[in-house]
Parts: C-alpha cells; structure tokens; sequence
C-alpha cells in the first residue's frame, strides 16, 4: 500500500537485528537517522568468533584457494555429449564450475563470493575452490578463474547460461577485464536433464538429480539458499563455520556435475545437448 | 495511416475556416460574458540555411521531408550543440523541437555511430518520437536504429536493443529500474553514449522532478565508469525559470535558447465568465453549458477545436453534448472523439492519427494533450475552468495556431472562486509570468533512495561525491541496515535485493484497474483505470463512460482490480462525493507559537467517497444519490500544525465562523509561503483546516466561507466547539521530509504570511493571499480575520 512507510518500518526492523558499525558520531547521519526515526541500537556484542579454522591457503589479499584431487574410476578416454556434426570432447577440455552468490536478485548488485571448478587432471578428478574473505579479494579471484581456462576449454554447469555466466560477465566488467567464459562453447545439464527426466522426479534441481540419478547422499549439507548468510557471517563477524559447509556444498556440487555429464552421456537424448549450445560454438569445438 | 476518402475530399473543398470570423461573432453575441480580451500579436518566421556540416544523406532526407531550411532556433541549437554545450530549447508547441535533438543526435550516429538515449515522460510520447524518426530513416536511407525501451518491450527484443540500437527511447522510470540496474549489459550503449535528450522537461519538477534529478546523477555516474560524458539536449514547454530548472536537473551549466524563430499567427484569448441566472442568489450557467455553445459555434464555422475538461467525467459528459449534435448518423464517422489517460492505447493513437490528417473536427480531452503528443494544429481551444496555473494554461492555449492564421484560446470559468478571480481580474491573467519549476534534489530521503541503488550500481569509494552530495553519512545509514558492506575506503552492495524496485519515482503506484464489459455474456477489456483514481469512478453503481458511451459498474473486485460493467442507457450520470480527514499519530516535537502552539508529527490522512449524486443530462439536477461502501484511501505522512487555544479565539474574534474563516485564510497563506521556503509543488505539500481531534473538518462553502463537517461529510448544525487547526502535509506516502525542515523555520512561515497578507493590494482577501472570497462581509473580511490568526501565532 504504502511503499515508503514500509520500508521505513523495514529499516527499524532491520536497525534492531543489525549490529551498527562503531562510528564517531556524524551530525548528518544523526541527522538522518531522526529522519528516519530510528536510533542507532547500541551494538550487539559481537559474537563470539567461532574457532573454525578457515580451509585452503591464502592466495591473494583476501582470497582463498582450496584444492582437492580424487581418483575417478575412469570411463571412455572422451565424453559424448552426442551434439550434431562434432566429434566427442576429450575429457580434460570440460570445465565443470558453479559460484555461490550473495543472492538471486540479479543486476550489478549480486556478486560471486565463491567458484568451483572440478577437471579431470592427472587421471583424477580435481576440485579447486576459490572464496573470498574480505571483498577486496574479488579481482584477484576474477584473475584466478581466468587462468584456468582455456582456449579449448568447454564449460558444463547446471542453469549457469542464464545465472552463473551472466552474473560472472557482469562481475569481469565492472572489474575492468575481459570475460574469459565468452565464446567457450557451454553446456548447461539443466536442459537435457529436463528433457530427459521431466515428470519422473518431483523437481529438477540437482540435489534431486544426484540423489535419484547418481545415488548421492549429501549428509549435513547446507541449502545453497542460506550461502549468503553464511559468508555474510563471516564477512561481518568472523564466525566461518558455516562458510565451510558452504565450501563442502559447492564441492559436492562441481563433483556431481563432472559425474553427472557422464551419466547423461549414457541418457540424454543427442538433440538435447544441441540444445544447451548455439550453434556457433558447436563447431568451435570440432 | 488513416487517410480515408472523405478526407481526402475534404481537402479539396475550398475552406472557409476563419478564426476572426468566430471572434467577431462570439463578441458581438456575448459581449457580458467575455470579461477579458487581449491579442498576441502573430509573428514571421526568422529562418536559417541548413547548416554546412551536415551530412550529405541527412540533408536529403530532411528535404525529402519537405525541410528545405530551419528556423533560427534550430540553427542555434545546432550550433550549440555541436560545440558540446549542455543545451535547452523552450519554445512554444508546435514550433519544430524535435529537430533541434535530431539533427546533432542522426548526424553523429551517420559520422561516428555515436549513441543517444531518449526519455521522455510518458510511453506514447516514446512511440511517437521512434515512427517520426523511422520515417526520416527511410526518406534518406540513413541505416539509423532507432527503438523504445521500455516496461512493453519484449525480453527477446531487449538484447538486440541494448547492442544494436543508435537511438534508445526510454523513460526515467525504465532507466531507473531497467537500465541503470543492469548497465554491465549496455556497456557498448555507454561507452559510445553521446547524447541524452531530455524533452518535457517541465513535467519533472516537485517530487518526481527530484526523484529523475537524481536518477541522472546515477546515469552521469554510471557513463563516468564507462568513460564517457553525455551532452545534454533538454527541451520544456514555457516556465518561468528554463534554464535554472535545466541546470537543477543535470546539475550542470546549461545553454538557453528561447527565443521561437517559428511563424505564428495571431493568438486572440478570451476570459469568459458564464451569464448570472439567478441573481437572488448569485447563481451562473454552468461552465458545461458554456464550453458546449462555444465548442459548437466553432465546430460549424469548420473550426478544428479542443476543449480540455479538467476530469474524466467531465471528458465524456461534454463529448456526448457535442457528439448529440454533430454525430447523430451513426453510418458516418465520427466527428468529434474524447481523449483522455484510461483509454486503451491503440484508441488514442487513432484519435491522434485522425487529428493530425484532419478528418475529426472535435476533441474533448483532460491534460492528456497538454503534452507534446504530435496533433498537428488547431484553430480553438476551450478550457473548461483554469488549469491551475499560468503556465499550464498557455500550454492548453499553445494547441491552438496554424502559422498564419489567427487562432482562439477561451477560458471559461466555473463557479469556484479560483476561476471567478481569474476572469474578474483579467489583468492578473494577461501580466502573471508563467510558473517556475521547483525540484529539491537534495532531499535526504530522496537521496537516500537514490544513493541506496546507487551503491548497487557501482561501489562507492571514499573520495566519490554523488553530484554535490558527500554521500558518507547516507552510506553508513546504509551500513546500520546491512545493505551496503564497508571495507577499507570502499562501500559495496551486499544484500540479496534489487533496491530500484522498491524506489517508485511518482509516489504510489498501486496497479491499475481494469473495466470488463460483461454485456451479453461477453468479456472484453474496455478500459484501465489508474488505482488513484478508481475510488472515484468505479465504485458499484457508477455510470463509467468510454468515447461517451455509458456503462454502468456492477460489480468493483477492489482486490482484483477489475470492474465489471455493462451497456445501459440511463439519461443520467454520476459524480461520487468525496471528504478528506486528517488525525494526528504522533507528535515528535513541539513549539510556542505566539499564543498557540506549533507541532510537528505523523498523521493520518483519509480520503473517503461518501456517496454518489446522479445528475440528469443537460438540465444538471441532482436526481438520486446512491451509497458507496469502499475503502478509505489512506495515506501516512508528515505534517506540521498550528492551534490556538479556545480562549484566545474567544478573546480575539466575534463570532466562531469569523475564527474559522480566519484559519481557512490563514492556511492558505502559510500553504502559499511554505511552498516558497521548501520550493515544492503545491501537489507535494498539502493544506487543510480541521479540529485537533480529527472528527472535523473545515471546506469552503460556493461563497468562501468556512463550514464544518463530521468525518462522514455532514455539515455540522453550528454550535458546537471544534478547535480549529492549520495543517500542512506532505502528500507523499510515508512523508517526503517537507514538514521537518517546515516545522525548524515555522517562526520564519508565520512572519512571511503576515508580511504577505500585508502587502496584499486586495481589499477583503484574494487568491493571491488569504484565498479567493467572494462574499462580501459583515463581521470583518477573511482577509482580516487571517491577518487575526497569524498575528496571535506569531512569535515576537
């Protein structure tokens, strides 16, 4: 009914859980804040950090990189996601890789505070992880990402045409670089998953698929939709507990990926993989 | 295109359209009733050769348009333009704005593929400009890509518009919430961005002007990131401050031209006051009466001819007047159309299109067409009451003039005091300067919004202003609620919510209505009805009129926001009635005042429809009333007030209407001296007169004088005791911040009311200070009674 009244009993609300940063009193935010008819809550006490060890190294100013190696029954040298008119991938062009955001709202105000990336390397399956702990750290992982692409490098996801990819080519341009996912050629599992499975199970999404599909059980996860509290824990308070069943939960997600692809090559209709790709990118990787 | 044969034979037929003819007539009949008469002189055309530098393929495109050169006007936008100057033309209707844009704009999109963004203020506005541009794309080849962007725009259609197109026509609001919160996905558009194009740029002014002020901060931000800095091409209709205006928007130096160098013929105006017909009691014909005997002499001398109603209602009623006589054979097409917002889209581009080839000779419209939606010109315009303001009025008027041919502008009054001022002081009218156009852009709830998203556009970092603004302390009001994250020198978005969405530029926006033909079993959509306005004509019972066809609502989905209607063929229509309350919810601070006291606070504002009257076709008699059962329209504000106490008024006045009519001229003026101190709209700051409980309120009866009425809107039998208090409230949900600063100057306020009402010529009281008063005064004019109630709120 009444846009702005909301919002200012959202603000209030949101004064009340909100721990306010130690300033030197402003007269202008004093101001402000009598505008708004909200006082400055006398700050929370902080938590009491929580004694989680962070994982990984840090690689950069505020920027972390874990890496995990384990072996993987091998299958056919190369995979066939049976797309018309090119001949089968080998196995280590695919770069299986999914981010963890700050929230779903889209535009230039969501950001990635965490990629995954699982290859096969060294006849394994390698998981390497890159999550920021301070934001300044994002450049550095933009750059980290980049690097382990190549020119012959073909991106598996699952929905990251329409959410993953944008919102990182969003991310490379504000930071002033090249997007490194343009033009690789990008095969989305979301479509032949659907064309293959729809109906069967009661959704789609891929905790659904990789229990029903791949026999996965995830024991202790954390749903993706409480990541950005997670890392906001962190960011604000220290306290990374749940930042690291985010890091297990993103890994378990470019895991299932990697072994998804190779189930769907055994399922998925050829036309569906046509789908997931333009055509463009079909031949580039002929 | 709608050239039909009719019209192209009555082109043939020689005219004997003659303006002066109509005058003549019109003054000789009715002489009594035209209180004022002034001329403006017409004018040659000041013309200029096509400037040398412009590029061959435009140039032939511009005389396969049949433009052979340009008036001076256009010549020195070009030139100011081409000089990189931050540029606004006001000119009058109709004088050939859109080439001062379009030349600089197509010319630099032929030589370097140079971008332009367009807003205008509405979407059809928008359409126009895309098919007056495809037009010259296709008379000169130029392989210009011209498109709209906005809420209508297909998502399939988005991508090739943000990287293929030369000239992107938008709106603020689409800028707002579609582009700038996405303007990684325009980075081609921005970096190639050269021009952004500004027109209507009075319509930005109280505030939405604010609200779009700050909008293009974050444009000018945004285009800062991608390396690019935008010439600004503004244009306006007349307002008394062009440039200033201009400036307050972009926050830039800006270059005037307003000097027209279009021809115009004589502009005759007349200030028309309808006969007394009963002089016992002061009663005039109404002001339908008038405008329908007017509209109709000029229609039968072949006159093309408008008339502005000021409602909806009043847009049907009068075209069913004009539609009995002129549009009685149903085999013909029609000859007079109605016009007005509600009507779906593709009816008024017909209604535009038949105007500009001719072939209707009437329209009746609301402020609609006081924008520059391209209608090509007419010979008379009709208002129906004053618009409001001076410059409004001159807009209505400027519809009116073929360029060598005299043209009539009418302003017929209505019975209400505002309008009986105007054409008794026709100088008044003829001397008044037109209006200034107010914005506060620095106000700090609006710019909280605006800094809010931002943020989400592109970090802030410890050195960036925002325009003028040190943007710190609105950061860290940001950082308590967790919408922006601080790291070192940097402030960065960090919540899972697209600020934009929450931001509305133009207060609420609720959904509009739709309005369901259910006739015969059938489900057609006839009409939309913005939420602002549904309260007031589809409440159960209605008589709702398309193109003046009456249908009558039977069922309001209030929830659903559709009403059900059907044909009827009743010989009446309605009017719903309708009575605004204000309570107080909290008082924050509080001051003397004199002998009485100033408080600032939240109230609660109601606007009720009571009921409705039906009213019988032509003799206008009140046949029914009918119940209304709807809910309130609710606002919560800000509001800062003044009281006196009983005792003081008992004291100091004779009577209690003298008490009463005292505030009602007191609020008048503190309204009036307000609007000055915090530059508003009067839109955006409110007044009303009611009882500190908020169980009363105070109008104004037919004569000026106060009367009080119970929250349901029965007048109070007299008698009783009802404090009466002067409110001001911002009329924006929530509170635009108006009364705050009000109520830390409410001292300053009382004074300059006094000085005003002291320096005031008028003898009993005026529009101009106290309010219009008509009735004469036994117990000491409002005037004076004001000056009473200022003078013991004034604090020495």
């Amino acid at each position: 009914m009444n846009a702005l009244v909301d919002k200012l009993k959202k603000l209030r609300a949101q004064a009340g859980a909100a721990a306010a940063p130690a300033n030197a009193a402003h007269d202008d935010t004093e101001r402000l804040r009598r505008l708004l008819q909200r006082r400055p809550e006398p700050r929370a006490a902080s938590l009491p950090a929580e004694r989680v060890a962070l994982a990984g190294e840090e690689i950069a100013p505020g920027l972390r990189y874990v890496e995990a190696w384990r072996p993987y029954e091998a299958g056919a040298p190369v995979l066939p996601p049976r797309w018309h008119d090119a001949h089968a991938v080998a196995r280590e062009r695919f770069v299986c890789f999914d981010t963890e955001t700050t929230g779903l709202a889209g535009g230039s105000g969501t950001r990635a505070f965490m990629i995954g990336a699982a290859d096969w390397h060294d006849g394994g399956l390698r998981v390497r992880q890159l999550y920021l702990t301070r934001m300044a750290g994002e450049a550095a992982m933009l750059d980290a990402f980049a690097s382990w692409l190549a020119e012959a490098s073909v991106l598996v996801s699952y929905n990251g045409r329409s959410y993953d990819a944008p919102l990182l080519a969003t991310r490379y341009r504000l930071a002033r670089r090249a997007n490194p996912l343009a033009g690789l050629p990008h095969v989305d599992l979301l479509h032949p998953v659907r064309r293959a499975y729809r109906g069967r199970w009661e959704n789609c999404r891929l905790a659904t698929i990789e229990r029903q599909l791949l026999g996965i059980v995830r024991e202790d996860d954390l749903p993706g939709a409480q990541a950005p509290a997670a890392w906001l824990a962190y960011l604000r308070h220290g306290a990374a507990g749940r930042l690291m069943q985010v890091i297990e939960h993103n890994r378990q997600d470019v895991v299932t990926l990697a072994r998804l692809l190779d189930a769907m090559a055994v399922d998925a209709s050829p036309e569906s993989f046509v789908a997931t790709m333009s055509r463009d990118n079909v031949t580039a990787c002929a | 295109m709608h050239t039909d044969l009719a019209t192209v034979i009555a082109e043939k037929i020689p005219t004997r359209r003659d303006p002066a003819r109509l005058l003549q007539a019109l003054e000789q009949r009715y002489a009594d009733r035209i209180t004022g008469k002034f001329t403006l002189p017409g004018r040659d055309g000041r013309y200029a050769d096509l400037p040398p530098d412009l590029p061959p393929r435009l140039r032939d495109a511009l005389r396969a348009r049949g433009v052979e050169r340009l008036y001076s006007h256009q010549a020195q936008a070009w030139a100011s333009v081409r000089a990189g100057s931050n540029t606004v033309v006001v000119t009058p209707t109709a004088s050939g704005k859109t080439l001062c844009y379009t030349l600089p704009v197509v010319t630099a999109a032929i030589e370097s593929r140079a971008k332009a963004l367009y807003l205008f203020p509405t979407k059809a506005l928008a359409q126009d400009q895309v098919a007056e541009l495809l037009e010259l794309n296709r008379a000169g080849d130029l392989g210009l890509r011209a498109c709209t962007f906005d809420g209508d725009t297909p998502g399939d259609a988005r991508q090739s518009v943000r990287l293929h197109g030369d000239i992107v026509v938008s709106n603020p609001d689409m800028l707002h919430q579609g582009i700038l919160p996405h303007h990684t996905k325009w980075a081609q558009f921005f970096e190639n961005l050269r021009y952004v194009v500004i027109d209507e740029i009075h319509t930005y002014r109280g505030v939405f002007g604010s609200h779009v002020a700050n909008v293009l901060r974050r444009l000018m931000r945004v285009c800062a990131f991608y390396g690019a800095k935008p010439v600004f091409i503004l244009c306006s209709a007349t307002i008394g401050n062009p440039r200033e205006h201009a400036q307050a928007l972009i926050g830039d130096a800006v270059h005037a031209i307003t000097d027209s160098g279009a021809p115009c013929g004589e502009k005759h105006v007349l200030l028309w006051n309808p006969p007394v017909i009963n002089p016992d009691l002061g009663l005039r014909a109404s002001a339908r009466s008038q405008v329908t005997r007017i509209a109709r002499a000029s229609i039968r001398a072949r006159l093309k001819t408008l008339v502005f109603a000021p409602s909806r209602l009043l847009v049907e009623v009068l075209t069913k007047y004009l539609k009995d006589v002129f549009d009685h054979d149903p085999r013909k097409p029609a000859r007079i159309h109605a016009y007005r917002g509600g009507y779906l889209p593709t009816q008024r581009r017909q209604t535009e299109q038949a105007l500009r080839a001719g072939s209707i000779d009437g329209v009746v419209s609301t402020s609609a067409l006081e924008l520059g939606v391209d209608i090509g010109a007419l010979d008379v315009v009709v208002l129906h009451g004053y618009p409001g303001s001076i410059a409004a009025t001159w807009q209505r008027f400027g519809r009116a003039g073929r360029r060598r041919q005299a043209a009539i502008g009418v302003l017929v009054a209505t019975s209400q005091a505002l309008d009986q001022y105007i054409v008794r002081h026709p100088e008044f009218f003829e001397n008044a300067p037109p209006e200034q156009a107010r914005i506060a852009p620095d106000h700090p709830l609006i710019l909280l919004d605006h800094i809010r998203c931002a943020a989400f556009e592109l970090p802030f970092v410890a050195t960036d202003a925002f325009a003028s603004v040190e943007p710190r302390p609105y950061l860290e009001v940001l950082a308590d609620a967790e919408v922006v994250h601080r790291e070192g020198e940097r402030w960065e978005w960090i919540a899972d919510a697209y600020p934009a969405n929450a931001v509305s530029l133009r207060s609420v926006a609720d959904g509009n209505f739709v309005v369901v033909d259910r006739t015969d079993g059938r489900q057609t959509i006839i009409a939309e009805v913005d939420f602002s306005a549904a309260a007031l004509t589809l409440y159960e019972g209605a008589i709702h009129m398309v193109q003046s066809t009456p249908y009558q609502v039977e069922r309001l989905d209030w929830e659903g926001r559709k009403a059900y209607v059907t044909r009827t063929h009743v010989d009446y229509y309605t009017d719903a009635i309708d009575y605004t309350q204000l309570k107080v919810l909290e008082r924050f601070d509080g001051a003397n005042a004199g002998q009485g006291a100033c408080r600032h606070g939240e109230v609660h504002v109601v606007r009720r429809v009571a009921g409705y009257k039906k009213i019988r076709y032509y003799t206008h008699e009140n046949i029914g009333y009918g119940p209304v059962a709807l809910p309130d329209q609710e606002l919560h504000t800000t509001s800062i007030w003044w009281q006196l106490r009983e005792d003081v008024l008992e004291a100091a006045f004779a009577s209690r209407q003298a008490a009463l009519d005292g505030f009602l001229g007191a609020a008048s003026v503190l309204h009036t001296v307000a609007n000055v101190r915090v530059m508003a709209e009067s839109r955006d700051l409110q007044k009303a007169v009611g009882s500190g409980d908020g169980a009363w309120f105070a109008t104004r009866d037919a004569h000026g004088r106060g009367q009080w009425r119970a929250t349901d809107g029965t007048l109070a039998r007299g008698g009783e005791r009802h404090a009466p208090t002067v409110y001001l409230y911002d009329n924006y949900p929530g509170g635009v911040g108006l009364s705050d600063p009000l109520f830390r100057v409410q001292a300053d306020l009382v004074r300059d009311a006094i000085a005003l009402v002291a320096a005031c010529a008028c003898k009993a009281g005026c529009p101009a200070c106290v309010g219009p008063v008509l009735a004469a005064d036994e117990a000491g004019s409002a005037k004076a009674n004001a000056a009473i109630v200022l003078a013991l709120l004034e604090s020495v």
